[in-house]
């Protein structure tokens, strides 16, 4: 329990500096944590699938692509934040906090659960018998990234004439 | 075990607020991605805990899966769309996409 909630900590922890950070590639290895710390609650929860998804993907693909994108764009000027936002977070959370603590337990006895569906032997019968559907759905849905990656990058002839 | 439910989606609705905090507060188009991102954390912990809890992990775990794989092409296509949107406007600046025309 104590090990859970410290890897919860973590996660929200990291999550916040996130966002709070000024750097936006600190910012970015900030996220990859949270990351790294969402995987290893799924290895506890005993989800080490996800978790090695979580980890690999999540922590590392995503962030060498936020890396990158922030390569790609810098500048000198900045984005100006709002530093009053920075400022008045804190407050916010801790008020988000307290009703999180007042609400939720009385909201999970209220809510009612589905009932839970017999589950198959291993996770492999589950992922490519029982949810096959959702397998089609995700190849469908790297095909569109890829068309619309391709798309944003495709050379137009305004950028032909600029490169000649 | 409901306590265990209670803690994992307490933490996980702060990782929401967080990111929401951030979409509605943050002008750096990045920035509004690294709050998506913190959002879909959220879900997916609130996902794999809830079927932890529920004795489905097989199942939650295999959804968990369908989500980060989605969240992967989201992620690809959003920032493609970033880097175009700096290559017109030479700024990352969400108000900037307000001057838009349809």
């Amino acid at each position: 329990m104590v090990i859970q909630i410290v890897l919860l900590c973590g996660l929200v922890l990291f999550s916040g500096l996130a966002i709070l950070l000024r750097d936006l590639i600190k910012a970015a290895l900030s996220l990859a944590v949270a990351s790294l710390f969402l995987g290893l609650i799924f290895f506890r929860l005993g989800a080490p699938y996800a978790g090695v998804f979580e980890i690999s993907v999540v922590a590392g693909l995503i962030t060498v692509l936020f890396a990158l994108t922030i390569a790609l764009t810098k500048k000198e000027d900045e984005v100006q934040e709002n530093r009053l936002v920075k400022i008045i977070f804190p407050l916010f959370f801790i008020l988000f906090l307290i009703i999180d603590g007042l609400v939720m337990k009385s909201l999970l006895t209220k809510v009612p659960a589905l009932p839970a569906t017999p589950e198959g032997e291993s996770f492999g019968l589950v992922l490519w018998k029982q949810r096959t559907f959702d397998l089609v759905a995700q190849i469908g849905v790297i095909f569109a990234g890829v068309l619309a990656v391709l798309a944003l990058f495709r050379k137009t002839g305004k950028d032909e004439d600029k490169d000649e | 075990m409901s306590n265990l439910w209670f803690l994992y989606l307490f933490f996980s609705a702060l990782l929401i607020f967080i990111g929401l905090y951030c979409l509605l507060t943050m002008r750096n188009l990045i920035r509004l991605f690294i709050a998506v991102e913190i959002i879909s954390k959220g879900v997916s912990l609130a996902i794999v805990a809830t079927g932890a809890v529920k004795n489905s992990v097989l199942l939650a775990q295999s959804l968990a899966i369908t989500y980060i794989v989605v969240e992967v092409s989201l992620v690809a296509t959003a920032l493609a769309l970033i880097i175009n949107i700096y290559k017109k406007n030479k700024s990352l600046d969400v108000r900037l996409l307000s001057k838009l025309k349809g």
